[in-house]
């Protein structure tokens, strides 16, 4: 499975490749990574113009940590989060959804922007991004910068709200102190793509749930956020016994369909399954 | 309508500038235009992880580089580990313990072994992360879990 | 079981030989060949289940080279069936033809000068196909009424035939029996997956009217006849050479359509063509594995013995028959009864026609199927009857002073202790201990027994069960004038290391040094005539045979030249670690060196005896070699997930004579991975009407390190009485009997849904939905 043929274009810096983007747009392609578009090109399913290829940015692999976010430039590679000291310390969450990202061979190359920027449904950082709340940094020549939250930026399946001229240049993952993260998949094997990822993010007060975030990726064309069951659990108490229970109201509020591998029965379960033990692991790090 | 670039590399320490029709993975330019038949291809979704080579001393799929994303990179392959005349103690090892049948998934486990060696990884973790990274269908695996656990034991 | 003497370099870790090459990026893939002038293919192929070619058009690019249907099946004849059964009427399929019947069948060829820009002229043929319909699934295939593969048949009935007691006999038995298990089992298809995809170089040379194909295959000679009929040379005109193959399993026994295309591209051209099959071809390019419905039940007497086990097979051909058809079905059938005591046994096998990707050769061959189908009834007997698995085994199995023993299905059971294989399991699970105790958590043991056919095998017992290829294998031993050995045989090194327990064979028997022993294989050139090659767990039974054979008659040829110089009797002489002794003395009586040059210069020989210091042996077995084992297994099962973790595996086995005990387990633990890979992960999936649906692999999931155990592997050596040397073969075992050791573990550890375990793969969503169903998630 070879490629079909392109114009290939190395570029060393972030205004270059906005001009290219700007004059040429719709027939680029963004290679950063080359994770997940590299078997794309190779079975001829995507068929690129002009690649541009932006690995040589020096400017876009940047890591910052203020007291309210971690911000990563687009091309910080997912092995350099993984292992980041600081990282695992503020925002445990993200390095622990991106350990399930392939196999560490594979997060060498694979950058943060470049992962988000694809929008496959079945991603983890997507789904951890919902969950915080976070936002991705884009930048045109003509138009400048831009930062759009999550929502409005994952579309639908491999769309987001990326315009032709654009590049993302960063994503930032907010630090919400005292919430608390984590993330849970389920896949058929060490991994694989997942049947469906939870990142379950609480707000615990004095034995009580105040406020519980819960978005879910792998059931529907991009991250969902189990909003009524946000709600109702508000105020829940923080025991294994609502683990459980917003376990099963998660099954039943979360979308789902049949797909070639898994019935759309059997997805629902296991995002019921990851909640409640999502749930049940953070309860456990908050302690008696 | 090929589109042609230059770029240059070093690869097994020998410096190598030449030109390639962009499209050409990384991979395939080793094998066939350095005749490092060394590294395989075997899926070309950088599943298998049977193309896994060293660049910049990070284990990467070769297959889903392109040959111009070399550019610049120090590169190693499995013919930088040792020679038939002397195999390196992890190619010994693994003849030893039977950690190979019909070869062609083992140049890419030697290469995330080796780079795993250089980052002080302990042999659990290679062999609960990073083997997972290998497609293997002869051995059944034990033997190549042995044999780096042989291999990273502190002992060894 | 007898104690044998057995020489020190059979028995022996001897480290592999090709190790070396393959640990330091030397070895010779085909895709590692490179030849001046070089070009490159791409295979043209259908991308629907069924159609028809209406126009072909080659772009009017110049410089793009193509190969059509039409001149495509104008330049060949067609590829020969290898494995007749009873009836059958398709013979030999086209290489090429504008009737196009699964997808993945290849009806072109492209050609230029690197593969990407093969792809890019193969994109620029203007090819028109008429959709017909299609079906994909066997039964849904016999239905009345079903879309018809071949337009001008009747129906999509392939063939049809009956093995062993009648339907009558065994009706009789069931009616009567206190006790009847009966299930339908369903096999999917396997996609072989070996991690180096078919591939060859073909090159033709003008000037010696020659054809040299360079090839990932396990069968040189096969492959080697083939082509030269299909493209009407005479056999010396071709010539195969197989260097390194990473892996075959079955898949690359035989040459394929798309080959000969390419071999027909390079006499065209007259320029050396490569073809490497790439991964997401292969999941449709080369023929599957497996694919049928057993129904099948058992019956059981009131004290638990055994009396009839009987299977209706319904199984998929695939497009056409592949060279060996319905093979996998017949050995289903002859194997079904296992290491059991039957008074009846029989099985009715209906094979049809889809648009599918042809079924053929798969490690196991129809074996594991059969392993499947009775180890999982008599779990269930032993379940409903409220026995004990081991017990109610046991019982029934043949003991060893009952061997040999010619079963329901005519084989000849040779020698060995099934019950003590099983004991050891049994005995060794008893002393497991398991993980601790998690809620939610299942845990469970479970084994199951098979008896193996190897050894393919009496050439006469082949021609009987219409499988049109000699059983036999010839291996040439010969001593070179600098006393190095050469030993060159038929059959075919893919990774189970061949190469070297060959030569420990020789090394043993000749009385040499193993340094100086070297074995060539592969090349049609040199290597000895092989009609079946390395399939079927033949190379060390059949191969190790003839070299044993062969070593043995140099040695005595050496002792008797040795014997005339010296005027001793040869009987008082032998030849150990390359010097000749009188027995019983440690120094040696002559210089080897010397009497080696001077028989080559024809000089102190013995009346009758011939310079060449040669032997070369034919062995055909007078029987198929019976190796056997019993697996058992440990698992967990998350109740929420369905996910199965394998904890533990052991393995009590007898092949025979060990040649080199590392390479057994090796070939255990890999065909145990394959086994588990299609207990809990694999399966080919198609639409109903024969749309492939999972042709990466992350879609179809092999096994991966994480998913495999650490094993418990305990050898038994009971000789097999009528092969020289001793050996059984050892590469298919693993893979017949985990996949049932797998599920009685599942079994055990979730007996609400015990009948429900029928079919492969026990993946998570598969066991959940069944434990869903079975009321397991009940709040």
């Amino acid at each position: 499975m070879k490629p079909a043929a392109f114009r290939y274009r190395a570029v060393g810096s972030l205004e270059e490749a906005l001009d290219v983007l700007s004059e040429h747009g719709e027939d680029v392609t963004i290679i950063a990574g080359g994770q997940s578009l590299m078997p794309l090109l190779n079975l001829r399913l995507a068929r690129p113009e002009i690649l541009l290829d932006i690995n040589r940015i020096a400017d876009l692999a940047f890591l910052e940590i203020t007291a309210d976010a971690v911000k990563m430039g687009a091309m910080t590679r997912a092995a350099t989060v993984e292992h980041h000291a600081e990282v695992k310390q503020v925002l445990p969450v993200v390095p622990q959804a991106i350990a399930h990202i392939g196999h560490p061979q594979i997060r060498n190359r694979t950058t943060i922007g470049g992962n988000v920027a694809h929008a496959d449904p079945s991603s983890e950082l997507p789904g951890v991004l919902a969950c915080l709340e976070g936002s991705v940094q884009l930048q045109s020549k003509t138009r400048g910068t831009r930062t759009v939250g999550w929502e409005d930026f994952f579309q639908s399946v491999f769309t987001t709200d990326k315009q032709p001229d654009e590049l993302v240049t960063g994503v930032t993952f907010p630090i919400t102190e005292p919430w608390r993260y984590s993330y849970q998949e389920v896949a058929a094997r060490h991994g694989d793509y997942p049947v469906a990822g939870v990142t379950v993010g609480i707000l615990e007060q004095a034995g009580v749930l105040e406020q519980v975030r819960i978005s879910v990726v792998g059931v529907a064309d991009r991250p969902v956020r189990l909003r009524t069951l946000e709600e109702r659990s508000s105020g829940m108490a923080a025991t294994a016994a609502t683990a459980a229970v917003l376990g099963r109201f998660a099954r039943n509020e979360v979308p789902a369909s049949d797909d070639v591998h898994v019935s759309a029965e059997y997805r629902k379960a296991i995002v019921g399954t990851l909640v409640s033990r999502t749930v049940s692991s953070l309860l456990e790090e908050i302690g008696p | 309508m090929t589109d042609v670039q230059q770029f240059s590399c070093t690869v097994n320490g020998l410096q190598v500038s030449t030109a390639v029709d962009t499209r050409t993975s990384a991979a395939d330019f080793l094998r066939q235009e350095l005749g490092l038949t060394g590294t395989h291809v075997s899926c070309e979704q950088g599943v298998c992880g049977s193309c896994t080579i060293l660049v910049d001393d990070a284990a990467v799929r070769s297959c889903l580089l392109l040959a111009m994303q070399l550019h610049g990179a120090v590169v190693e392959t499995v013919e930088s580990l040792g020679g038939l005349d002397e195999l390196s103690t992890l190619q010994q090892t693994f003849s030893a313990e039977h950690g190979l049948q019909c070869g062609f998934c083992t140049p890419g486990i030697l290469m995330t072994v080796e780079a795993a060696k250089r980052a002080g990884t302990s042999a659990v973790a290679v062999v609960d992360e990073l083997l997972p990274g290998h497609l293997c269908r002869c051995t059944g695996y034990d033997n190549i879990r042995k044999a780096v656990q042989v291999y990273l034991s502190p002992e060894a | 079981m007898s104690l044998m003497q057995r020489p020190s370099l059979v028995g022996a870790n001897v480290q592999r030989v090709n190790d070396p090459r393959l640990l330091t990026g030397e070895g010779r893939f085909v895709d590692d060949i490179n030849l001046p002038g070089m070009v490159h293919a791409s295979i043209l192929r259908s991308y629907l289940p069924a159609g028809r070619i209406e126009s072909f058009e080659a772009g009017s690019n110049a410089e793009a080279w193509v190969l059509g249907p039409d001149q495509i099946a104008a330049a060949t004849r067609e590829i020969p069936c290898v494995w007749i059964a009873p009836g059958q009427q398709q013979l030999s399929n086209p290489v090429a033809s504008r009737a196009l019947r699964y997808v993945g069948q290849p009806f072109a060829i492209a050609v230029a000068g690197s593969r990407a820009e093969a792809e890019d002229v193969a994109e620029s043929v203007a090819v028109q196909i008429e959709p017909l319909e299609s079906v994909g699934d066997a039964r849904d295939a016999l239905m009345p009424g079903a879309p018809l593969v071949y337009q001008e048949a009747a129906s999509n009935l392939a063939v049809e035939f009956s093995i062993g007691d009648t339907s009558e006999e065994l009706d009789a038995v069931f009616a009567a029996a206190p006790h009847v298990i009966e299930r339908t089992f369903r096999i999917p298809r396997i996609v072989p997956s070996p991690m180096e995809t078919r591939g060859l170089i073909a090159s033709w040379n003008p000037g010696s009217s020659e054809l040299t194909v360079w090839m990932s295959t396990q069968t040189p000679h096969h492959v080697r006849d083939h082509i030269a009929l299909c493209l009407g040379l005479r056999a010396d005109q071709v010539r195969v050479i197989a260097g390194d193959v990473g892996g075959g399993f079955g898949s690359k026994e035989h040459v394929y359509a798309d080959e000969v295309m390419v071999c027909l591209a390079a006499m065209t051209l007259k320029r050396p063509v490569k073809w490497i099959e790439d991964r997401l071809e292969h999941f449709t390019a080369t023929f599957h594995g497996r694919d049928a419905y057993h129904h099948a039940r058992l019956a059981v007497d009131h004290d638990g013995t055994f009396l009839a086990i009987q299977s209706t097979i319904t199984g998929n051909v695939g497009a056409h028959l592949s060279n060996v058809g319905t093979g996998p079905f017949r050995v289903s059938s002859i194997m079904l009864p296992g290491p059991y005591r039957f008074a009846k046994v029989g099985t009715r096998i209906t094979a049809a026609f889809t648009n599918t990707t042809p079924t053929g050769a798969y490690r196991g061959f129809g074996m594991q199927e059969a392993a499947w189908v009775r180890e999982r009834l008599v779990e269930e007997a032993a379940r409903v009857l409220g026995k004990s698995p081991v017990e109610l085994r046991d019982q029934n199995m043949f003991r060893s002073d009952e061997l040999p023993v010619m079963t329901r299905t005519f084989q000849e059971y040779d020698s060995g202790d099934y019950r003590r294989a099983l004991r050891l399991v049994a005995d060794r699970i008893a002393a497991y201990r398991p993980p601790a105790s998690e809620p939610r958590i299942r845990r469970g043991v479970g084994l199951a027994t098979h008896v193996e056919f190897t050894g393919l095998g009496p050439s006469a017992s082949q021609d009987f069960v219409g499988f049109r290829l000699g059983g036999y294998e010839t291996t040439v031993v010969r001593m070179e004038p600098d006393g190095s050995v050469f030993v060159s045989s038929g059959v075919m090194g893919m990774g189970q290391g061949i190469e070297t327990t060959l030569a420990q064979l020789v090394a043993e028997n000749l009385g040499v040094p193993i340094e100086r022993v070297r074995v060539q294989l592969g090349d049609t050139a040199s290597a000895p005539y092989s009609a079946a090659g390395s399939i079927a767990s033949r190379s060390i039974t059949v191969g190790g045979g003839a070299a044993v054979m062969a070593a043995s008659h140099l040695r005595d040829k050496l002792l008797r030249i040795a014997g005339h110089q010296l005027e001793i009797s040869p009987a008082d002489l032998e030849l150990v670690a390359g010097e000749v002794r009188v027995k019983g003395e440690t120094r040696p009586a002559l210089d080897l060196e010397h009497l080696v040059t001077r028989s080559w210069l024809g000089l102190d020989l013995p009346d009758g005896e011939s310079p060449d210091l040669e032997h070369k042996s034919v062995h055909d077995p007078k029987n198929i070699a019976y190796p056997y084992a019993t697996h058992g297994a440990a698992v967990s099962v998350d109740l929420d997930t369905g996910q199965v973790t394998v904890d533990a595996y052991w393995v009590a086995h007898d092949s025979g004579v060990v040649v080199n005990p590392s390479i057994v387990d090796g070939q255990i633990m890999g065909g145990v991975a394959q086994g588990l890979g299609i207990a809990l992960f694999e399966k080919m999936i198609y639409g109903p009407e024969g749309d492939p649906r999972s042709t990466t692999f992350m879609d179809y999931l092999l096994p991966l390190s994480s998913n495999l155990p650490r094993f418990t592997l305990d050898h038994f050596e009971t000789p097999a009485p009528h092969i020289p040397g001793g050996m059984k073969g050892i590469g298919e075992g693993g893979t017949i009997v985990a996949p049932p050791t797998i599920a009685n573990a599942i079994a055990a550890a979730v007996p609400e849904i015990a009948d429900q375990l029928v079919e492969t793969p026990l993946n998570a969503s598969r066991l959940w939905t069944l434990m869903h169903e079975a009321g397991l998630h009940d709040d």
